[in-house]
């Protein structure tokens, strides 16, 4: 339905510097309406500065910001759809939470009635009925959370711009504030920016992720094209744990996408679907710990299976990790429900198999260093 | 526990004993001749004043205050000290706002500027105003003779403009230091739901900044009632009551109802300083958490910026050319007279010995009272006896306390044997480090509650002994804190007027006294000369301060990374 629609918001080639700093080198990203997009990226990587201008706090130094169809970035905050949530909250202290909902409602001259009858709607919404007269320093920190997302929703903005609004919270919190923003997001079908540093939290909430890295954008996708089917390393190892693995193509059908690689630990047949490879190439193997099978070893040489030692084994109830040595180099496998695996033992002998698809990356460097 | 304490001390030598016990006790010890001081130095000089405006031959008497609120005239100078006080406060609060909102919400390039211009009475007497509004709007004044302007500059108008120039600089440096600590997050949430700029201000900063208004508000207040030197020039026919103490005293010896104007001065600035104490504790709006977060500087409104460049520029500008001016008199024969350049009153021989006497009596009081109010730090801090906060606020309370009072108390207290103190430099150093002791205990105080007490606790462990202990580790810690309140002991007494005008003698003239003498006789030049000389030994004094910080500060990281 959203495919001929323009999209809601549009950033084009925005560049920022801070003096000498350059924080923002060419971001482009477009946000389809009722969609969830997720700024993820170290910290200092530059997010709250690009939500900052989406919000019209810092002027940016080239590009376009387009809302609607209509460009806004020489608007300021106040004539803006746009409303942003602080990573602070920034809840106004010396009014109690019902004023700081009808803060904007009053702004916009709504009658008193009305106002009220909203903030009461909007209390019920995220759940705080009966904290209308409450002051703001005596609420948790989870209610001032909730507050504050709710006076961002009072006056139904065109796009909702969240910096990091649950990572003052604490974990069991987190995930159960993640989970109601976003159904919230969801049911009132509100076009949200998301910014995060962390990026469990940016694959369990996005309909999009925008992976940000010393002011470029490394990849956007869906969660499951970022964790699949990572452009680079940083992105693989940025998203979960990953063991990388040097290789060399010997050979690859174009058909059938079956190659054969060859790596320290003896060749292995692999399908790889990414066009782009030929024989010779020099790759990096992207293999998620969840994608190996691992197995006491009978000593038997097959295909794709390799030996090692079992170094650690740590058994956390849903998962076990395994720290596996092949040879000097240490890999980490997950077994899923460990208890219906074959029990294994720390130095035991282990032989893994390495899963026929597996994702590949050019090695970085590799190509201008051979010609 | 007990049984081996005791044989441990009857293994001891008397002497040991002896030192053991000062080990011990020695904070105790420290504490409480602190506290003698305080109140030989402080309480005892209020009080006296208080006894004797309830005092005759006779014994207990009302008289005094009746005969006060039976005249209209002393009537009338309450009054108008407060009035002036009102007016000022109002006006030093709200301009000192649009200045610290400029210089931290406002257009980058005016930050630095008008701080500059904003900070820059800080560093000269109030009563410089006094003698630039004489010297622009006197009898042969600038603007009088040029304009033809006959603006009568003596009176109640002539006061309020001095002392609004004069204490601008406090009610600024207060609140820039509120506004900075705000949030900035704040404001944008209310200009990102649509509010403008205007609006912002009275519904968002106004409110957050309250606690700090009032406190800025009262403090104008004190300070602009006690201070002596405006009114005292201005004043012309309109009573005040700080100059009227004066009168009374030094004119017609009447000590008693010197006493009692006395007391009506103190009275609002002890209603003060316990609401200060009390009404401000826990009121206030801490909204920064984690980081400090920078507040970027946002387009102003044209409502907002029209209307507070206007008013700073105003301010800004006004406070220049007094400046100017000043400088301009020092070097000018009899302005208005015979105007022409001449080095007279620079080189003047009485003028010189006042500075020079001013120097000695300054270093003198900055020595005392950085030794003072380090010593006062660490017994507030460290010290677990009772009356810790009691001690904290003496200590403190020295700067609500008009000069005038302090003046006239330390005439009657130390006027006879056993403390004869009348009449030598002493007198005149003591008051300074009793009333500007609050910086230097302060700023040790900060200092202290960022070293940790377990450093101090470690070379206890150690076998260091107490003494071993403050000198080797308390001493260097604190020196910054004795500094700050060495330099800050050493500016305020530099050109403070309202209390050594009473405890001069006349071999021993200090600067202040001789720019309140010649401004009051017109000798403009003078005045103004030395005023200039003041103000260039302040300067020095603050560049110095400056460079020690500097220094101070690298020498403590450097400590900090070796440990
Ligand atoms: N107002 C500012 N002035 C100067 N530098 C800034 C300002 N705001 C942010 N920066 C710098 O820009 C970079 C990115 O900051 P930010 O956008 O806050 O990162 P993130 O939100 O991803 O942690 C940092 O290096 C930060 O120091
Ligand atoms: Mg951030």
């Amino acid at each position: 339905m959203g495919t001929n629609e323009q999209p809601t918001l549009i950033l084009k080639d925005i560049h920022k510097s801070f003096g000498k700093n350059k924080v923002l080198n060419g971001i482009s990203i477009e946000v389809n309406r009722g969609e969830l997009v997720t700024f993820v990226g170290p910290s200092g990587c530059g997010k709250t500065t690009l939500l900052r201008i989406i919000g019209g706090f810092t002027e940016h130094d080239s590009g376009e910001v387009i809302l609607d169809g209509r460009s806004i970035g020489h608007l300021p905050p106040n004539l803006r759809d746009t409303r942003i949530c602080f990573q602070n909250y920034a809840l106004f202290p010396h009014l109690t939470v019902g004023e700081n909902l009808a803060y904007g409602l009053k702004i916009k001259k709504w009658d008193k009635k009305k106002i009220q009858e909203r903030v009461d709607e909007l209390l019920t919404l995220v759940q705080l009925e009966g904290f209308k007269d409450r002051m703001i320093d005596k609420m948790s920190g989870g209610q001032q959370q909730r507050v504050a997302f709710a006076r961002a929703l009072a006056y139904s903005p065109k796009v909702l711009l969240l910096d990091e609004p649950i990572s003052n919270l604490d974990a069991n919190l987190r995930i159960l504030m993640r989970d109601e923003i976003r159904r919230l997001q969801t049911e009132l079908y509100i076009t949200t920016v998301f910014v995060t540093h962390d990026q469990f939290e940016a694959m369990a909430i996005s309909d999009k992720i925008v992976v940000l890295s010393d002011g470029y954008i490394q990849q956007v996708g869906s969660p499951i094209e970022i964790y699949d089917h990572p452009v680079n390393e940083f992105i693989a190892s940025f998203v979960g744990y990953v063991n990388f693995l040097d290789a060399k193509i010997d050979s690859i059908k174009k058909e059938t996408s079956a190659a054969v690689v060859s790596t320290e630990y003896g060749k292995l047949e692999l399908d790889i679907e990414q066009a782009e490879f030929v024989s010779g190439d020099d790759v990096l193997l992207v293999i998620r710990p969840e994608t190996i099978q691992i197995a006491p070893s009978n000593g038997m040489v097959r295909q794709n299976v390799i030996q090692g030692t079992l170094k650690r084994y740590i058994y956390t109830g849903a998962l076990a990790k395994c720290h596996v040595m092949l040879g000097d180099r240490e890999i980490i496998v997950d077994i899923h429900d460990p208890r219906d695996h074959v029990p294994l033992r720390e130095n035991d002998k282990v032989e893994v198999t390495i899963s026929r698809n597996v994702h590949v990356l050019k090695r970085q460097g590799s190509g201008p260093a051979d010609t | 526990m007990a049984a081996t304490a005791t044989t441990y001390y009857a293994q001891l030598t008397g002497w040991e004993r002896i030192k053991e016990f000062f080990n011990a006790k020695f904070i105790n010890i420290l504490a409480l001749s602190l506290f003698l001081l305080l109140a030989v130095f402080l309480l005892f000089p209020i009080f006296a004043v208080l006894v004797k405006s309830f005092q005759s031959p006779e014994g207990f008497t009302l008289a005094h205050y009746k005969n006060f609120f039976t005249h209209a005239y002393f009537f009338q100078s309450l009054y108008n000290t407060l009035l002036l006080g009102l007016i000022n406060t109002i006006i030093c609060v709200s301009v000192g706002f649009c200045f610290a909102y400029m210089t931290t919400r406002g257009p980058m390039a005016l930050r630095k500027p008008l701080k500059i211009i904003a900070m820059i009475p800080l560093i000269a007497p109030p009563y410089l105003f006094a003698l630039s509004l004489i010297i622009l709007f006197g009898r042969v004044g600038l603007i009088t003779q040029t304009f033809g302007v006959n603006w009568e500059i003596y009176g109640f108008d002539g006061v309020v403009i001095a002392q609004t120039l004069a204490f601008i600089p406090l009610a600024f440096l207060m609140l820039e230091n509120n506004i900075k600590s705000l949030n900035p997050n704040l404001e944008e949430s209310a200009y990102d739901m649509g509010a403008t700029e205007g609006t912002i201000i009275r519904t968002i900063t106004l409110p957050l900044l309250s606690p700090g208004l009032l406190k800025a508000a009262l403090l104008v207040f004190v300070m602009t009632i006690a201070e002596f030197g405006n009114a005292a020039v201005l004043g012309g026919r309109v009573p005040f009551l700080a100059p009227d103490t004066y009168t009374m005293i030094v004119g017609e010896a009447d000590f008693s109802m010197g006493s009692v104007l006395s007391v009506m001065l103190i009275m609002p600035c002890i209603v003060i300083f316990i609401a200060h104490n009390y009404l401000l504790k826990g009121k206030k709006f801490t909204t920064i958490e984690g980081k400090p977060i920078a507040s970027e500087p946002r387009k102003m409104s044209p409502f907002v910026k029209v209307p507070f460049i206007a008013i700073t520029f105003l301010f800004g500008f006004t406070i220049f050319i007094c400046f100017a001016v000043v400088i301009m008199a020092a070097f000018v024969n009899i302005l208005g007279v015979r105007n022409e350049f001449v080095m007279r009153h620079i080189m003047d021989f009485r003028s010189n010995m006042a500075i020079w006497n001013s120097i000695k009596v300054s270093f003198i009081a900055a020595l005392i009272g950085g030794i003072i109010g380090t010593l006062l730090a660490y017994v507030i801090v460290r010290g677990k006896f009772v009356g810790r906060n009691l001690i904290e606020m003496i200590s403190l309370s020295g700067f609500a306390l008009p000069g005038t009072v302090i003046g006239v108390g330390y005439l009657i207290a130390f006027a006879s044997p056993p403390m004869k103190l009348t009449g030598g430099i002493m007198i005149l150093a003591l008051n300074c480090v009793f009333r500007f002791l609050a910086v230097g205990v302060e700023a040790g105080i900060t200092k202290l509650h960022q070293i940790n007490i377990e450093i101090e606790e470690a070379s206890w462990d150690m076998g260091a002994t107490f003494f071993t202990t403050f000198r080797r580790i308390v001493l260097p810690i604190m020196f910054p804190a004795f500094i700050a309140g060495f330099i800050y002991t050493f500016m305020t007494a530099m050109v403070s007027l309202s209390a050594v005008v009473f405890l001069v003698s006349p071999g021993y003239e200090l600067a202040a006294v001789t720019i309140f003498d010649a401004a009051a006789y017109g000798k403009i030049g003078l005045a103004s000369a030395t005023t200039l000389k003041m103000v260039t030994v302040v300067v020095l004094c603050m560049i110095i301060l400056n460079l020690l910080t500097k220094f101070t500060n690298l020498d403590i990281e450097r400590k900090g990374g070796a440990a």
